[in-house]
This record gives structure tokens, sequence and C-alpha cells, in this order.
């Protein structure tokens, strides 16, 4: 049976590599076998600009700078994104354009409730 | 009574020297003279007290309060080089000339109320410097009365909070920055436990692995400490990340380390002590100090290309038992070559020859991380 994720290709923008390789794992046991990594705002504009995405996680804070600018990128392309933030109040700052939010540390569960709500369109094949 | 004798003397001088086409201006010298004359008065009926409030530390002024707009009729010299303010300039205007934002009602609002003395406590208000700067200040006003119980003048001294405005600022920058710190290393936390129980193995040996990594953490929040979160050396990181493996033990004449104390920043550092301490793990386990007679080379040099400065790095095993490659990648390896190329945007290979691992690193260097 399909999982949540199969056939999927996610972008996951995550400047800790510990967190990175966690949630690359968690996407892997949702059937996602194609997740681009980025640690930069530039690195992630880049991919997001060259390849095509059906979800992305974006870290809000990555080494200091905001990624604002991955965000806008993002949803100029229709590209469904949860942020993660390791920050308690940032909501407070900016918002978060009614976009979910994971509060690190996060529960698997959590993010696929997040995920499952994407309701993603079925895979081409 | 003083003051009024004063203020009949400057009105005459003035009506004499008013002129049709100057008005205005001639209304602003009036004005100016006036307080002046004022400040005279005043003077003569304080004696001491003026001289006390002319030269103390504390920024101080007086008002006139019989004057509908309560204008400005002594300003001491710290008041001054508080505001940047010559004295003919503060003489004479309303007090709320320094407010930084005139059109802040709120700031007016917590002056009214301070002048009605209803506050008690001072009003915190951003006022506006000569120069065009802002500086917050505490403004504590109090009436003088005269002998029949009239308010005649309000007396208001200034706290500047500049410098408590700046540190509060600071203490917020770091109790968020601290938070941010604490919520990602739980979230590292998290990563090595989760990491360590993918592979099924004995409660010991999961304890154990979760530990080595949690201290090699702990390792490296140490040498951060010590250099005040500012950077760290690769000498001292690669040090500490093998210190419990007998760097400066048992195994002292095994390991080899060549290379300048290049700096780099916390984050960084943190990320290379993980991936030395999973090397060393590694080593420890299948590798060079597996057995009685391995060694390890660490070396590393800086070269200069045209997109900027680069750390190679060579981890070389040697004399350890024959090397097979792991038939399947686990949580260090991971860490090393996909975790740690990620986070410092390198290229780490692990090259598993049959005489000894061997791990290349090549790892670009921002700008400011050499040490000098």
């Amino acid at each position: 049976m399909d999982k949540l994720l199969s056939g999927r290709r996610v972008l996951v923008v995550e400047d800790e590599m510990l967190v990175l390789i966690m949630i690359e794992d968690m996407l892997a046991d949702l059937g996602c076998t194609s997740v681009t990594s980025a640690a930069t705002v530039d690195k992630a504009l880049a991919l997001t600009n060259a390849q095509v995405f059906d979800a992305a996680i974006l870290d809000i804070n990555l080494n200091g700078h905001d990624s604002h600018p991955v965000a806008e990128a993002l949803s100029a392309r229709g590209v469904p994104f949860v942020y993660s933030t390791g920050n308690t109040d940032h909501g407070s700052r900016n918002g978060y354009s009614g976009r979910p939010v994971l509060k690190k540390p996060f529960k698997f569960e959590e993010l696929v409730a997040i995920l499952t709500r994407f309701k993603l369109a079925p895979v081409e094949r | 009574m003083i003051q009024e004798k004063v203020r009949a003397t400057v009105s005459t001088t003035c009506n004499q020297i008013d002129r049709p086409w100057h008005v205005g201006n001639n209304e602003k010298v009036c004005q100016q003279k006036v307080a002046e004359a004022e400040v005279e008065s005043f003077r003569k009926d304080l004696g001491p007290f003026v001289v006390a409030a002319e030269t103390t530390r504390m920024a101080m002024v007086f008002t006139d309060a019989t004057k509908p707009d309560n204008p400005i009729i002594f300003a001491n010299d710290s008041f001054l080089s508080l505001s940047g303010y010559d004295r003919e300039e503060v003489l004479g205007k309303n007090f709320n000339f320094l407010i930084a934002h005139g059109a802040d009602a709120e700031a007016l609002t917590r002056i009214k109320s301070e002048f009605e003395g209803s506050s008690g406590s001072g009003a915190e208000v951003l006022c506006r410097r000569e120069d065009g700067g802002e500086f917050w200040t505490d403004v504590f006003i109090s009436p003088v009365r005269d002998e029949g119980g009239d308010i005649v003048q309000y007396f208001a001294s200034f706290v500047d909070l500049t410098k408590h405005k700046e540190d509060e600022a600071q203490s917020k920058m770091l109790i968020d920055e601290l938070n941010h710190r604490v919520k990602n290393t739980l979230s590292t936390v998290q990563s090595i436990v989760w990491q360590t129980l993918r592979s099924p193995s004995d409660p010991k040996v999961v304890r154990e692995s979760i530990e080595s990594r949690l201290f090699a953490l702990s390792r490296s929040h140490d040498l951060l400490t010590r250099e005040k979160w500012e950077s760290a050396g690769l000498l001292d990181i690669v040090h500490d990340a093998l210190e419990p493996f007998g760097v400066s033990g048992g195994r002292a004449d095994r390991i080899a380390v060549k290379g300048e104390n290049i700096r780099f920043p916390p984050k960084s550092a943190l990320a290379l002590g993980i991936a030395f301490n999973e090397l060393a793990t590694n080593a420890v386990k299948y590798g060079a100090f597996s057995n009685a007679a391995g060694s390890i080379l660490i070396e590393w040099t800086m070269e200069t290309t045209p997109t900027g400065q680069r750390l190679l790095l060579n981890w070389e095993e040697k004399d350890g038992p024959p090397v097979t490659p792991p038939a399947h990648k686990g949580f260090g390896s991971r860490v090393i070559e996909r975790g740690l190329a990620h986070e410092l945007e390198g290229t780490i290979h692990l090259d598993y020859r049959p005489d000894g691992l061997v791990c290349t690193m090549d790892i670009p260097l921002l700008r400011g991380t050499r040490d000098g």
C-alpha cells in the first residue's frame, strides 16, 4: 500500500545537521525517497527555483538568518510548506501567514498530521 | 513678586524694539528675554539651591506654570549635555518640544498625567536630541507652589535610560538566543535518541552510544563556553573530541594532529565536534584503535581558491585490522558524509580502504573564520 509520501519530492530547509537527518528518517518512514536539503537561504532559493517539490519543511531561523525569502518563493510556486522553529515567540514578530508550525522539538505524529492536512494531489504515473 | 517685576521690565523693552515687519521673530526674541530674565530672578530667589541645580549630574529644568504653554525657564548643564541643545534653544520652549515624536499621543498623555501629579512614578518618554538622535528618559515632575498654594512653576528631572534600554535589549536578545539554542539542542538530542534506537541493539549498547554522543555535545559546549561562544579553534575541537579516546592519555603516541588552529563559528564547531566523535568511535569499534598497533593521522591545510579559502582535512587510519566497507550506512557515516557536508556546505568523503579508513573534508571557510 502507498504511504503518505510515496513518490513525493520534499525540500527540507534546516541548518542543524542532526535535526535534518532525523527529519529525513521521518520522511523516509512516510515513504518519501526523494529528500532535498538546504542549510542556507541562498541554497534553498536556488533549489526552489530549479526543482519542483510537492511539499517543504522550512526552518525559520537559518544560522541567524530569517528564511522569509524562501517562504515567499515557495508560496509563489504553490508548494505547501510547514515552518519549523526553535523560537517560542516568533509568531508575534511577523506571523506565520496562516502556515502550520512545528515547534522544535516536535513529534513524528505532529509532522504526519500536518503533512496529511496538505492533501497532496495523487502522484502522476 | 520679583518675577512679576522682571516680566514687566522685559515687556517694556520688547515693546520698544518691536518692528511691525518682524513681529514673529521679535516675539520669539521677546519670549526668550522674558525667560532669561526670569532665570535671573529665580537665581536671586533661591540662591544656593540654584547652584546645586545647575551643577548636579541629574538633568533638570524648571517651567513657568503661570504661562499657558508652560515654557522652560531654567535648564541646567546636565540637561543641556543630555539633550545636546544650547541654553538659548531651550529657554522659552514648551516642555513637550523634547518628545521625539511630537504626535505621540501616548507620550503626551504620560507627561500630562505626570504634570498633574497622578502618575507618581515618573513617565518614560522617548526624547529627541538636538542632533536628531533619540534617547529614553524617565521624567519626574513636581509642582512648585507659592505662599498661597498656587502652582507657579514645575520642576522636572530626567533620568537617562539609554544605557538601561540598551542593557534591556541586550538581555532580551540573549534570552531569545538562549531559548532558541535550548530548543535546537533538545531537537539534536531527540535526533540522537531517534537515530540510536533505529538500529536494533541491546539496551547497554544503546545507552552507551546515546551517552557517548551526548557527552560529545557537552564537551563542544564546554569548549565554546570557554571561548565565550564566539568561535573555536580546529586544534581545540579535534583535541576535545578525541579526549575520551585517549588523545592525551594511553593513545597519545598513536594520534598525530597537524594543522593551524583555524577558527570556526559556534555552530560549525559543534557539528565538527560531533563528526570527530563519530570518527573516533568508529576507530575504536572497527578501525585503528580496535587493535594495539593502529594509528591515526589528522592533518589539514588551507587552500585559497577563486571562490575563497577552503579547509582540506584528512583523517587517515593505518595499521588497524583490514577494513571492509559497511553493508549499511550507520548513524556515524550519515552524520559525517551527509550531515556535516550539508551543514558546512562542503564535500566529505569516507573511503573504506583495506589498510585503513580515510576521511577527506573539503570545507569552505567563511570570511573571518581564520585565526588572525
